[in-house]
């Protein structure tokens, strides 16, 4: 098999697998949001034809039992009940497994048992139900020609301009591939914003080209009788096409809607959400309609390791020249110095992916936990559009989960205590991203019941962390920050879900060797707030060049406030500890000579002061002198200098030499 | 007999003493160039060098080994390449590529100053010559103290 289109079928399969849970989600909602179950009902029906392509039988026939069963529910043969919903999303799991089953270089395998007692399950639903409706759909024929439901639909859409047409198809004799030939048809007036509400015979007969040459389709469209019949010919292969107006039907309903006037403001709502929903489509059809190419990954980060090189030739020639002063050369150089700006501007973007890759998949995790815990949660994602650096997109995803699983878990109380507190019984949880200056930000949020400061410090003076003297005069921040210490849990009984505690560390470990921080707010029974704040990129980034003892070190200048020159007198002692008081803010003063261990430093009557931000409070570092700003190439130091956390990487400069990036959150 | 097999250690003094690599895992040999400093690095560990940008620690041998280090301004610096991860050596002098029989290698038990950081001792016409285990060497650089 071709490795390339495996490849294809992979990252696609994926996206289809993620599209199922959405749509699932979405329909779970609203049941009856009928254009949601067409948008699963295709999807489904990709899925099986990449499958049947790529020569994965199971696959291929797991979604067609779930694409039939779709379809039954799209012709309200079946409703579509939450057990129904459990069943399509373990099929939607099984799809996924296979695909990653397809992924680890095997094939569709899966346990058989689990598949075949997946597609009982789905069988047993259809036979059932099938046979029920079987004696409705005969007797309703009697009556009207055109199906109730499909009735309302055409009443509604002609208020929107749209018009209903009888379409009779008849496809040339001999066509060989009459189910594609009718899918152009199908997709041609959808794509020209109509809708086929029903045809003759029934969809997943066309589809197994179980019809003769004939097909007839009842649909709504905004063009008139004319035009769609000039759209519909032009596709190949079709020998006769004949459109008629539905008016008669529309004063037929007329009639019958004084009968069901009660019934018309709970079909107008119904409608209304069909009409909501599928402006909602809309919007993210045209989305995807962003014209995207696949690229290697690795390609990519040679991609940014050569800009990286360029970066740095580059700022070497502007170091020769600015020496020998040639005016010829100045222009094309501050040109030369434009255009890699440019394009590394462009490489950083390339590498930047919207943060839904990440949040995607959470909310089917949230509607699984809160389903097993009995909970009812309302999660909601914002800023999905947020984009970051891709390496981020890797990593972040863990310590996401560990954080909503708290929240879920341990944060989000159960209905009745929720009530009893006079809270909203529908618990919130937010998942938000957002860009900060050179930061992005994430914040998982929940108005759940918070954490108690009391219980943290029990147990932090229990395991001997603290006094109980310095536990009273703990600041809130602190207290919470021993949640992320490792094997700390506030929970007695770690649940199967979570022990709260061994998650948070991990929580901390990832975001801070992404350079990022993470910061606890709570208050008690009204939430938690866990705000992540990342860099915008790790590749390259600006930095002040400083001297300390005669070599350079580099501060990034995202940690940066400002620079000062700080006279002697006006540093003082205040426990052991160096400070300075600027504009009335006092400031810890950190002498970085003292801080790499190097002795001899002489007194001097003025210090060059770098202020640096952490969170909310601010330090100064004093250096010897400073060099200036300068973009740098971010490189690692290697493992044998792991333990060296005042630094986070190394930098070549225009000359050759190498600086050392500070570390600020480790420094101060 | 047992069978005969051979092959090629990188041979370089330090200390005054002649130690080996073997020569799969040497990638380049540079004259000792500007080492920028790690502060608060291992003590053995000098610092970090640009070699053809990319940044590579360098490594005191001498003092790793327990040996007096002879603080010239000269030497050379043996970077060696090990499970995709560069470092630099920094040692006296390079004598070259040698061939070795299996059978000239005697593993002394009694000598283990050096601990599992030496393979054996190489005997070459007189000459002792310490087998050095570039893996057990980069081991005890990145395990964290």
């Amino acid at each position: 098999m071709n490795e390339q289109y495996l490849s294809i079928f992979i990252d696609e399969s994926r996206e289809y697998v993620q599209s199922l849970n959405e749509s699932l989600l979405k329909l779970e909602k609203n049941p009856r949001d009928e254009e949601t179950v067409n948008e699963t009902f295709r999807i489904l029906h990709t899925l099986k034809g990449m499958a049947g392509t790529m020569g994965f039988e199971r696959m291929a026939k797991l979604t067609h039992r779930m694409e039939q069963l779709l379809d039954k529910v799209r012709s309200k043969k079946v409703a579509l009940t939450s057990d129904l919903l459990d069943r399509l999303f373990a099929g939607v799991d099984m799809i996924d497994k296979m695909v990653n089953n397809v992924a680890s270089g095997g094939n569709d395998q899966v346990n058989e048992e689990d598949l075949k007692s997946l597609m009982d399950a789905f069988e047993v639903v259809q036979e059932q139900k099938v046979e029920e409706q079987k004696v409705q759909s005969e007797t309703k024929k009697e009556s009207v020609d055109v199906e109730d439901s499909v009735m309302k639909v055409i009443h509604e859409a002609s208020k929107e301009g749209y018009g209903a047409f009888k379409v009779k198809v008849t496809l040339a004799e001999g066509t060989i591939m009459k189910a594609v030939r009718m899918y152009m048809v199908f997709k041609a007036i959808e794509d020209s914003g109509g809708q086929v509400l029903s045809s003759v015979p029934p969809v997943e007969d066309i589809e197994q080209e179980k019809f003769d040459r004939e097909v007839e389709l009842v649909i709504i469209a905004k063009q008139d009788a004319e035009s769609l019949h000039k759209m519909i010919a032009s596709i190949s292969e079709i020998e006769r096409v004949t459109v008629t107006t539905i008016a008669k039907v529309q004063e037929k309903l007329k009639e019958e809607e004084k009968e069901r006037e009660v019934k018309k403001e709970e079909v107008l709502e119904e409608a209304k959400i069909v009409e909501e929903k599928a402006q909602e489509q809309k919007i993210s059809q045209k989305r995807r309609l962003v014209q995207t190419v696949r690229v290697d990954i690795d390609k990519l980060d040679t991609l940014m390791n050569l800009m990286g090189e360029l970066v740095i030739s580059r700022s070497r020639i502007s170091d020769i020249l600015r020496k020998y002063n040639i005016k010829e050369v100045d222009e094309s150089l501050s040109q030369l110095n434009r255009i890699t700006l440019d394009l590394q501007n462009v490489v950083m973007k390339i590498r930047m992916v919207p943060i839904a890759f990440v949040f995607n998949r959470f909310p089917r995790m949230v509607r699984d936990l809160a389903k097993q815990l009995s909970k009812e949660i309302n999660f909601v994602i914002e800023g999905e559009d947020t984009e970051l650096d891709r390496t981020f997109v890797e990593d972040i995803g863990e310590p996401l989960v560990h954080l909503l699983r708290n929240a879920i878990d341990h944060g989000i109380e159960t209905k009745e205590e929720r009530i009893a507190k006079g809270k909203p019984p529908v618990g919130t949880v937010v998942l938000s991203a957002r860009h900060e200056g050179n930061n992005v930000v994430i914040e998982v949020k929940d108005d759940g019941r918070g954490i108690d400061r009391a219980t943290v410090l029990k147990k932090a003076i229990e395991k001997g962390l603290i006094s109980e003297a310095q536990a009273e005069n703990l600041s809130d921040e602190k207290v919470y920050e021993f949640l992320f210490l490792p094997g700390f849990s506030t929970r007695s009984n770690a649940t199967e879900l979570s022990g709260r505690g061994v998650g948070m560390d991990v929580v901390k470990n990832v975001v801070e060797s992404l350079n990022g921080t993470v910061k606890i707010e709570s208050v008690k029974d009204r939430g938690t707030t866990v705000t992540i704040r990342l860099p915008l990129t790790l590749a390259i980034i600006q930095a002040l060049l400083v001297t300390v003892n005669n070599h350079v070190y580099a501060i990034p200048i995202a940690n940066i406030d400002s620079t000062l020159n700080v006279s002697a007198n006006k540093i003082q002692k205040l426990q052991d500890k160096l400070v300075t008081v600027i504009r009335g803010e006092i400031i810890p003063l950190v002498k970085l000579w003292e801080v790499f261990g190097l002795n001899g430093h002489k007194e001097e009557q003025y210090y060059n002061t770098v202020i640096v931000r952490m969170g909310n409070r601010k330090y100064g570092l004093v250096v010897d002198s400073l060099i200036g700003q300068e973009d740098i190439v971010i490189k690692s130091l290697g493992k044998i200098f792991n333990d060296v956390r005042i630094f986070s990487g190394g930098a070549i400069l225009g000359d050759g030499s190498i600086a050392l990036i500070l570390d600020v959150s480790n420094i101060v | 007999m047992a069978e005969l097999s051979e092959f090629e250690v990188f041979v370089f003094s330090v200390g005054g003493q002649e130690m080996a690599f073997d020569v799969e895992h040497v990638s380049i040999v540079i004259e000792k160039t500007d080492i920028t400093p790690v502060p608060r690095a291992k003590k053995n560990v000098l610092g970090v060098m640009n070699l053809r940008g990319r940044i590579v620690p360098v490594v005191d041998l001498a003092s790793m080994l327990g040996l007096s280090c002879k603080d010239s301004a000269e030497g050379k610096i043996v970077v060696v390449n090990y499970e995709d991860i560069e470092t630099g050596f920094l040692v006296e002098k390079v004598r070259g590529v040698m061939r070795v029989n299996s059978e000239d290698v005697e593993k002394m038990h009694k000598f283990d100053s050096f601990g599992e950081k030496s393979k054996g001792i190489i005997k070459k016409q007189e000459e002792l010559i310490i087998h050095l285990s570039v893996g057990k060497i980069l081991e005890e650089l990145t395990m964290s103290s």
